[in-house]
């Protein structure tokens, strides 16, 4: 695969690749960005090659995974040299700005992000490899570098998790929920 | 697959996320172009590479302290005890280890010859320290005490030696002790 055919196609992903990139990076914007650019770098580098092994979106979402992992290291370490650092982490969501804003007036939504973030990394990745990017359990499997096996019972864990949540969310605050139907929901 | 009441909540919870987050998406070409433009990383100011170098340099300064300093302090030297006990006695040595010298300087850029120089100068001494050790033990050695010729008496002669075999009677007779009869 040339790099203009590659191109188009990074080009397509680009939307799912960035939303992968934020759960990887606890929803934050500027990281996310970060890390999307450096895998862009690693492909033009030539140090990220696509085989055909997998599908372009498997292996494309796998080198997100593993480069937002490798980051968070860097920054973990950088942190602990520079202990003064000026980081913020509230509850593992990043504030934003614009569209997000908007989008997080809804208290629901604000909460659903915050129980996300709760998450264990691993179930909540399940999570959004299957219900966000609608990709199948082995798929799921193959990005997280596990097996079907491990990736279903994070996806189960995190499952329930949710739905205990949700049950006490709707009990606590007495929402009324709002069925949003949408056609990759059903 | 069909999904639950709660499975369905979910879903659309995700994709209501997932709207907000392609509104957020920035544009591909500014992130393609940027990491087309973007310096190459260099590692020369990663703090774990430099915190690296640091504790490499700082072993290696270490150690070379210390092999120093072991090997000046690992030969020990005969030091003679400072007075005799018993006068007319040979000198008590002992061996113990010298004092610490002191404490190692700063090595100058021609390390080599000033090492050579103090290996020289320190072989010297030693030298120069054994010939004082051997002239003590001689001048101890022949040390009397002040009133020794207080003790002395004419028949120290006598008290001091022993007839022989092959001596005559006359002279065996003056070891008996002499009877009036």
């Amino acid at each position: 695969m040339d790099i203009a055919e590659l191109n188009e196609e990074l080009e397509k992903l680009h939307s799912a690749s960035f939303g992968w990139a934020l759960s990887c990076c606890r929803r934050d914007h500027a990281e996310a960005e970060e890390v999307l650019q450096t895998v862009y770098l690693k492909i033009l580098e030539g140090k990220a090659r696509y085989r055909g092994e997998s599908s372009l979106k498997t292996w494309l979402f796998a080198v997100i995974r593993k480069t937002a992992i490798g980051e968070y290291r860097k920054k973990l370490v950088r942190s602990l040299v520079f202990l003064g650092s000026s980081e913020k982490h509230e509850d593992g969501v990043s504030s934003a700005d614009g569209p997000t804003r908007i989008f997080e007036k809804s208290e629901l939504q604000k909460q659903f992000r915050i129980a996300l973030a709760k998450l264990p990394a691993r179930q909540r990745e399940a999570l959004h490899l299957v219900f966000y990017e609608d990709l199948s359990l082995s798929e799921a499997a193959n990005v997280m570098g596990i097996s079907v096996g491990s990736a279903r019972q994070h996806y189960d864990r995190g499952k329930k998790h949710l739905r205990e949540w949700l049950s006490h969310t709707e009990t606590e605050n007495g929402i009324v929920w709002r069925r949003k139907e949408t056609p990759s929901a059903v | 697959m069909e999904l639950s009441g709660e499975e369905k909540k979910l879903q659309a919870l995700f994709s209501e996320l997932k709207a907000a987050d392609e509104q957020a998406t920035p544009h591909f070409g500014a992130t393609w172009n940027g990491a087309q433009i973007s310096p190459r990383k260099t590692h020369a100011l990663n703090p774990a590479f430099v915190a690296g170098m640091m504790l490499l340099v700082f072993g290696v300064v270490a150690f070379a302290v210390w092999s120093r300093y072991s090997r000046t302090t690992s030969s020990p030297q005969p030091v003679i005890a400072n007075a005799p006990q018993n006068p007319g006695t040979t000198p008590a040595f002992e061996t113990a280890s010298r004092p610490a010298p002191e404490s190692p300087l700063p090595k100058p850029k021609n390390a080599p010859i000033v090492a050579r120089n103090k290996v020289t100068s320190q072989h010297n001494a030693m030298l120069a320290a054994n010939r004082k050790l051997e002239k003590d033990a001689k001048s101890i050695a022949s040390w009397t005490s002040p009133t020794s010729a207080l003790l002395e008496s004419p028949s120290d002669e006598i008290f001091s030696s022993l007839p022989e075999l092959n001596q005559s009677a006359t002279q065996l007779k003056s070891f008996l002790p002499s009877r009036s009869n």
